[in-house]
């Protein structure tokens, strides 16, 4: 699945948890330096939020108007 | 490497656990007292059986699982984190535990002393949480309408705690004012204020996460809670000037926009992904059609007041809104909370060595959705008692009593289950 703001996207928006997160985690694992990666979930991953903010990753969060939190990360 | 990070933010399982634990048993004695009462508990909702009841089930139970699931969930969905959690829990409990059950002795026992502690107790215990929530969620931007619902619901709280307190001493005391507005306003205030916006907060979140149905939209989100919040402040102007139009008025709007959350609420989950159907969402399937018959009660005693007036008319709506909208809620929640967190602890208990076990196999959905037969058996015999309480009060409380110890059943074999599975767990790794 691919974006207009980036290629490297997780829809994660039917995926239980841990999925979102497991799965944000491997495709972070694979963006090279500067790249970015979109996770879109039905809600604000705040969890994760503190994890990327632990690793050093920027993210921008975006609430769409049919509920899709749109989570941009920065490798 | 996630369930250990996503561990961080999580408080010791004893937080929760305890608020899950006594809850049940709360609703028990609610359900024996209507059996030992008998039908002249349902006689009125001013008998002191019906307020003893009724408090067992509100602060006892509701408030009891609201409150420690709270404690659980504020940094998984608003990332705010409480100072020290355990420590908060176990006043928070206490308070909450003695206070509630002092209130319905109070009530049964018409003992002014009795209701003005109770009083006392639960105001110092809530307002202890309000702060330190407050303190938690300070720092933390509204970026999403379940953060603003929380921030709002608490606002709810110190509400329906304020006039619950102004209540126990006019009872206690008898000060001389407006009992029958100012009680309807509580109850405005703690179901829709609190427990309604917490709901739906809530619901923003679990609903999609847990049924996998597609996100509630944006827009109305981001209104619900501001405008049920109008709402009862619109209300509570026009109990304070006597003002009977604005009264129904916001009552109506109220019942209107609870009723489009349902509606919105049963819309989504018929767009659910996941095709088994478990027993949090058959628990919220019932909640939402209570909730809706309930709020359509209260639109039809705002365009027809005599309605009210009916025999068994009010008991009826609050046993459907409470007992059918959001014990239901709550359960099915519980349920899925409980799992989720004995999963999670056991995944940080094996260090990534160690698997955990399925959560299936710590709490059985089977054993769930049985018990959900027992909750809706009782939900029908306490609606049938309404008109013939007669014959049915009594067995009626019997099978709510029933229902909410088999709830504790399930819990504590939960946690024995996960009791147990840590102590395999342990011998595991130490044979690593």
């Amino acid at each position: 699945m691919s974006h207009p703001k980036t290629p490297h996207v997780v829809d994660a928006r039917y995926m239980e948890p841990p999925g979102p997160f497991v799965a944000t985690m491997e495709m972070l694992d694979t963006l090279k330096e500067g790249e970015k990666m979109l996770l879109l979930l039905y809600r604000e991953p705040h969890p994760l939020y503190k994890v990327l903010r632990q690793n050093g990753h920027d993210y921008e969060t975006e609430l769409l108007p049919d509920g899709t939190f749109e989570i941009l990360i920065s490798r | 490497m996630q369930a250990l990070l996503s561990f961080e933010n999580a408080p010791p399982f004893a937080a929760p656990l305890r608020f899950f634990l006594t809850a049940p048993l709360f609703a028990v004695l609610a359900g024996l007292l209507l059996a030992w009462n008998g039908p002249q508990l349902m006689a009125s909702r001013w008998m002191p059986g019906a307020l003893a009841a009724t408090h067992l089930v509100t602060v006892g139970f509701m408030l009891q699982v609201m409150l420690g699931a709270l404690i659980q969930i504020l940094p998984v969905v608003a990332g705010a984190n409480l100072r020290h959690p355990l420590r908060v829990a176990r006043i928070v409990h206490i308070g909450l535990s003695g206070g509630g059950g002092l209130l319905a002795a109070g009530f049964l026992a018409a003992i002014p002393w009795l209701l003005s502690t109770a009083a006392l107790l639960l105001g110092i215990t809530l307002l202890y949480f309000l702060v330190v929530c407050v303190q938690a969620l300070a720092s933390v931007p509204s970026t999403s309408p379940t953060i603003r619902g929380l921030k709002l619901a608490l606002v709810g709280l110190a509400a329906v705690v304020g006039l619950g307190m102004l209540l126990a001493f006019e009872l206690a005391y008898g000060w001389s004012l407006p009992l029958a507005a100012l009680v309807d306003l509580h109850a405005g205030w703690g179901l829709g204020g609190w427990a309604g916006i917490l709901l739906v907060a809530m619901a923003y979140v679990v609903v999609p996460m847990f049924q996998l149905t597609p996100g509630y939209p944006a827009r109305p989100s981001w209104w619900f809670p501001v405008a049920m919040l109008l709402l009862l402040l619109l209300w509570s102007g026009g109990v304070l000037g006597s003002v009977e139009w604005l009264v129904q008025l916001s009552q109506g709007l109220a019942a209107l926009a609870g009723i489009a959350f349902c509606v919105l609420t049963l819309r989504l989950q018929g767009k659910r992904r996941r095709a088994r159907a478990d027993a949090t969402y058959r628990y919220w399937q019932l909640g939402l059609t209570a909730s809706v018959a309930a709020l359509l009660m209260l639109l039809v005693s705002v365009l027809w007041p005599a309605a009210s007036e009916l025999d068994g008319w009010t008991i009826g709506f609050g046993i459907l809104i409470i007992v059918g909208g959001f014990l239901s809620f709550i359960t099915g929640m519980l349920y899925k909370i409980s799992a989720f967190l004995t999963w999670l602890h056991l995944q940080n208990f094996g260090q990534a060595k160690i698997p955990a076990p399925a959560m299936n196999k710590i709490l059985s959905d089977t054993d769930c959705q049985r018990q959900m037969v027992a909750h809706a058996v009782a939900l029908a015999l306490l609606l049938a008692a309404v008109i013939v309480p007669d014959w049915l009060a009594r067995p009626a409380g019997l099978a709510f009593a029933l229902a909410n110890g088999w709830l504790f059943w399930n819990l504590a074999c939960a946690v024995r289950r996960y009791r147990r599975a840590q102590a395999d767990m342990a011998e595991k790794l130490a044979a690593l």
